[in-house]
């Protein structure tokens, strides 16, 4: 009962927050080899592109099922959350466009109202009721404050129990 | 048992047989559809790839305190600890409020797609049994070539008999 990630887009498809909770898994055994050879630094280089890759990853992939969904379902169907083996990814989208993105454990339930709640009592509050956050976060701008990051850390511990390390 | 449709896609990604059985599914024409396999093709690689969670701590630590830990990795890599590669698995099921889509990825690469309702319970034992009746009417026929789509008529009877509840 764990959560992985948390990311937030906009409605320009820019991704806005990404939040990681814990390390990510090391890249595949056949890009290591080579990589092994040139140290921390580029270790590091290759993290910060892989994160930012995985945020495009992820909204590419809700794009594109949020379209199928709407394709089979009719157009008031809802794109909720799909499961693999190793992790569960929920989503969530308010009327104006803006896409919470979060990735648990597989066996984590239902977190629509959880992703509802980081919306209203954290976003709205501290995001868009900021008077120093643009209205447009172009680039992330104005979202990362510290009473959204800090709210943002306590309402995890809450939901998903302190795992001992 | 609801059953909406039933997809089978091949290994490149090319729908190979389609068959929609109860109605509560928007109607697609075939273009459609092979446009629907194709994508979903290309999200279950992606969704493999970006596996946030973190790898499971090595064979001979067997910590029970760590509830960190995703669902066990299959038991390709556990018992071989100097195995680096992770089998990672793409999607297996997918909630929207109309519909749960429930994908079985094969060993040889083939995805059986199952749409079902939400409260569907048993949606993985019927995607297993359609592998099944698939291994037995169309693997087995000598006349079927292999990633071509499906036409058997046996396949399409033995799926309409355990698919479609009268």
């Amino acid at each position: 009962m764990s959560v992985y990630s948390f990311y937030i887009f906009d409605r320009h498809t820019e991704c806005i927050y990404s939040k990681r909770f814990t390390q990510a898994p090391p890249p595949a055994a056949t890009k290591s080899s080579s990589a092994l050879s040139n140290g921390a630094v580029s270790a590091s280089l290759r993290r910060a592109n892989k994160d930012s890759d995985d945020a495009k990853l992820v909204f590419g992939t809700i794009f594109s099922l949020r379209r199928m969904c709407k394709q089979l379902g009719g157009a008031d169907d809802q794109f909720l959350s799909y499961r693999t083996g190793e992790y569960k990814l929920h989503y969530f989208e308010t009327p104006t466009q803006l896409r919470l993105v979060m990735l648990t454990s597989p066996q984590v339930g239902n977190m629509r109202t959880v992703l509802h709640q980081i919306w209203s009592t954290l976003f709205v509050e501290y995001v868009v009721k900021s008077p120093l956050a643009p209205t447009e976060h172009k680039g992330g701008k104005g979202v990362g404050n510290e009473l959204f990051e800090g709210g943002l850390e306590r309402f995890m511990e809450v939901v998903f129990r302190p795992q001992p390390q | 048992m609801v059953v909406f449709a039933l997809l089978i896609i091949n290994k490149s990604g090319g729908l190979i047989y389609t068959r929609t059985l109860s109605p509560g599914l928007q109607k697609l024409d075939s273009n459609d559809y092979l446009i629907l396999a194709g994508t979903f093709h290309g999200i279950h690689a992606i969704s493999r790839s970006i596996n946030p969670a973190p790898p499971p701590p090595a064979p001979q630590n067997p910590s029970a305190s760590n509830a960190n830990l995703p669902a066990p990795a299959p038991s390709s890599t556990a018992g071989n600890p100097t195995r680096k590669t992770r089998h990672t698995t793409g999607i297996e099921s997918l909630e929207s409020s109309h519909f749960r889509l429930t994908c079985f990825a094969t060993p040889t690469g083939l995805k059986f797609l199952l749409f079902t309702s939400p409260e569907q319970p048993n949606a993985d034992v019927v995607v297993r049994r359609c592998y099944e009746l698939f291994g037995d009417f169309v693997m087995k026929n000598p006349f079927y070539s292999l990633e071509m789509p499906v036409r058997v008529e046996k396949f399409e009877r033995a799926i309409g008999q355990y698919l479609v509840r009268p």
